[in-house]
């Protein structure tokens, strides 16, 4: 209880206080003294607002104004900061509101935003933002819309991974494994008709039926998070301000305090003649209405692999066209095992060449095409007819189009992609990007999931927890898969030099392929020891089978910082793939013999 | 995640009894996008329709005067091609008592979301604009005579 007695003083004091909230646009309880004050009011000053300043240190009853503003705002320090009779905050929170655009709301007589956040893209990363964000009790917009493909091809709700990337990738490679196992299972005596075919339209089908529900529930999803989904494509024409437009170009605009950036990638074309009228990307091929018959994959991006590799498991003709290497960012060492592994089941690799044209030979469904390529080395020319041509060399984010030069957002001229800091903070304090338009981070779902999730807490719900981009575990699906973690071998020796790591590797058999007698020392396990700390395990890599499931473990024990004494005092799980890694042995300086017989 | 669990299993667990293709082949066609609304004297003749738009569902559902079932219903889910055509069975051996629109949830989303539907098949009765009784995933003939009769005794 306050001390009673001078009551008449306090509510002179207060009314005092009230007249003043009440007659100033802008109003700053100061000391002359206190830097923070100044960085307030220099800020208005910048702002070219004028503001009232009380200066607390330079009155009599100065620690009476002090005491009652503790009482009617909770806060004794100052600055104390209002702004159209409401109470900001200090320093730190004026600076805030600053940023987030706050301020400038409060200034503009507390005009309000139609939402708390905009977010622009429903993929991985955005829905994961939005329905975050609306947890959080926030009012959250989510705009997503496909572009059509130059085929035509167009898909729901949900972004890349469900609708054209992991999920249907992941379902083809699946059909594919398939395949090998209806090969192996004859060996292990089951016996049926020698005339085994495969449904391409069954299997279209049936992957995009699950695809469809996947769309409906992250549309139920947003209903029961309440968070409001416009399927329009959107763009900035003010700082706090997009313009969305609908399928049948109908306009609408929408204001918020906060924006994320959620637009992804879409496949890049070659720029050659032919290319966008006659081939087709991974964007149209989960869809394709027919089977594509003989194909030529040009590129050597880990869709191009995994494609190519789905596609001859099929029992396609598949030939890839590289212009220099595998899986390029990827420990190139495990890269070219992949593909001697894809090259050993049939595919054919046509490498340092670029195509330079595609013609029409015949129209159908598929029809006939003739591909031209120049070696990357001489005048030689390559001549080929395929039935398809999937272009998978590399993808683009979605940033040209959406209105970013109105609002001053950088972006990497070179690539499209979005700069931020370890906060997914554009250069613009108000606009946020998350997921594959990032500059120099994964391009992974669950990337785009954590980061967009996280992003949400810190805004909102006054969490300090960062996405941390070290050491995440993923997984290239060829049909011998490939999983990693942490540092490739190149970038290894790169950060510490030669001396300071040890590289343990071996060849594996799985006991899986022995009756079948197939892939002999094709698999391969191989981790990246830091000997400058304890040993500690820098990079993992694994190619073989269900390398997604053997990885994912080993990621975890990684962000725990596993050693190779811990992994060695492991007990492996027997027999599996995955136990090779708790009783390597050989080194790659030693030389030493890496082939495996038996258990 | 709680949601998911639950269309799996409602419709993960009878697409196991399509063995046949044919079935979902021929049944698929009654759910195709009818090309135009049908006019007016044949829509009160079928009691069976595809609803066109929200006006369509408001003018021929909620302002109808017979109790309708409303089959909400998708081209990628399984079960769906399987109930259809066994409630159209049991609305057509009320001879008119009963009608059924039929609603393509991802052609009518607003629809599906207004009614609540967050797996399909859903289907719901309605009469007089309200909702009396709903269902969701698969049920047999007898099941759905009883659903069906039980509206109409109502
Ligand atoms: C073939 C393939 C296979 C893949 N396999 C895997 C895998 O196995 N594992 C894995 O982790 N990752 C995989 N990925 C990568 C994964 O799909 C992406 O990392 C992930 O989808 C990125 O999420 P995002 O939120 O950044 O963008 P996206 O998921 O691409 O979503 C962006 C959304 O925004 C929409 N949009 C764009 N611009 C606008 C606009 N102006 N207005 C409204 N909407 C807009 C887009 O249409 C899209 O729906 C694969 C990708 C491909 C292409």
């Amino acid at each position: 209880m306050p001390p009673t007695g001078c009551n008449s003083g306090r509510d002179q004091i207060k009314s005092r206080i009230q007249e003043l909230i009440d007659s100033s646009e802008v109003l700053v309880f100061s000391k002359s003294s206190c830097p923070y004050c100044v960085k307030v009011k220099d800020l208005f000053r910048e702002l070219n607002v004028k503001y009232k300043v009380v200066e607390l240190d330079l009155m009599d009853d100065g620690s009476g104004y002090q005491d009652m503003l503790l009482e009617m705002t909770g806060q004794k320090t100052v600055p104390n900061v209002f702004i159209n009779k409401t109470h900001v905050g200090g320093c730190d929170k004026t600076m805030q509101a600053h940023q987030d655009g706050l301020l400038q709301q409060l200034l503009g007589g507390g005009e309000a935003y139609d939402y708390d956040l905009i977010v622009i893209g429903g993929g991985s990363g955005g829905l994961a933002c939005s329905k975050e964000a609306s947890l959080l009790g926030k009012k959250v917009m989510v705009l997503d819309y496909v572009v059509p493909t130059p085929k035509g091809t167009t898909w729901g709700l949900g972004g890349t991974c469900v609708n054209v990337g992991c999920i249907p990738k992941k379902l083809m490679h699946q059909t594919a494994l398939l395949g090998t196992a209806l090969q192996d299972a004859r060996s292990f005596g089951w016996e049926f008709d020698e005339n085994v075919k495969h449904n391409w339209e069954t299997m279209k089908t049936a992957v995009n039926n699950y695809i469809g529900s996947l769309n409906w529930g992250y549309r139920v999803q947003l209903r029961e998070k309440s968070v409001n989904y416009v399927n329009s494509f959107a763009e900035f024409v003010e700082p706090h301000k997009i313009k969305a437009t609908n399928k049948r170009g109908k306009e609408t605009f929408h204001t918020a305090a906060k924006f994320v950036l959620a637009t992804g990638e879409r496949p890049r074309y070659l720029g050659i003649p032919g290319d966008r009228e006659l081939c087709i990307t991974s964007d149209d091929l989960f869809s394709l209405p027919y089977c594509p018959g003989k194909t030529l994959v040009i590129g050597a991006s880990y869709v191009a692999l995994e494609c190519a590799g789905f596609l001859a498991g099929l029992g396609l003709d598949v030939t890839v066209m590289v212009r220099s290497i595998l899986l390029r960012g990827f420990d190139q060492d495990m890269a070219n095992r992949a593909g001697e592994h894809m090259e050993a089941h049939g595919v054919t690799f046509v490498r340092k060449f670029v195509p330079t044209s595609v013609e029409e030979l015949e129209k159908g469904t598929p029809g006939r095409l003739k591909v031209t390529a120049k070696s990357t080395e001489s005048d030689e020319v390559f001549e080929g007819e395929y039935n398809t041509v999937l272009i998978a060399v590399g993808r683009d984010a979605c940033t040209g189009t959406i209105g970013l030069d109105k609002v001053g957002v950088e972006v990497n001229k070179k690539n499209g992609k979005i700069p931020v800091n370890d906060e997914e903070q554009t250069n613009v304090p108000h606009i946020y990007a998350i997921g594959d338009i990032l500059q120099g981070k994964w391009e992974l779902t669950p990337v785009a999931i954590q980061a967009g999730k996280l992003l949400a807490r810190r805004l909102f719900g006054g969490a300090t927890l960062k996405c941390d981009y070290v050491n995440v575990p993923t997984t290239v699906f060829t049909p011998l898969e490939y999983g990693c973690c942490g540092l490739s071998e190149e970038k290894a020796l790169e950060m510490y030099g030669q001396d300071n790591i040890e590289v343990y590797h071996s060849l594996f058999w799985p006991l899986e392929f022995t009756v079948p007698g197939r892939d002999n020392n094709r698999c391969y396990a191989k981790i990246i020891c830091n000997k400058l700390d304890s040993d500690r395990v820098v990079g993992f890599h694994y190619l073989g089978p269900n390398a997604g499931e053997v990885t994912q473990g080993y990621g975890a024990a990684m962000k725990c910082g596993m050693t190779k004494e811990q992994l060695s005092g492991t007990i492996g799980i027997h027999p599996t793939c995955a136990e090779i890694y708790t009783t390597m042995e050989v080194t790659k300086s030693s030389g030493g013999d890496i082939t495996q017989a038996g258990c | 995640m709680a949601y998911r669990l639950i269309v799996r299993r409602i419709w993960n667990a009878p697409v196991k009894d399509i063995r046949c293709p044919r079935l979902c082949a021929s049944s698929a066609s009654l759910f195709s996008r009818a090309p135009s609304p049908p006019v007016s004297v044949t829509s009160r003749r079928n009691v069976s329709f595809s609803v066109q738009d929200q006006e369509d569902f408001t003018e021929r559902v909620i302002n109808s005067n017979l109790p309708v079932l409303v089959d909400f219903h998708a081209h990628w889910c399984g079960p769906c091609k399987i109930l259809g055509p066994r409630l159209e069975k049991a609305v057509a051996k009320q001879q008119g008592r009963v009608a059924m629109a039929k609603v393509d949830i991802d052609e009518h989303t607003d629809l599906a979301i207004e009614y609540g539907v967050s797996a399909v098949p859903t289907v719901i009765a309605m009469r007089g604009g309200d909702v009396i009784d709903q269902f969701v995933g698969i049920k047999d003939e007898e099941q759905l005579d009883s659903f069906v009769g039980k509206l109409i005794e109502q």
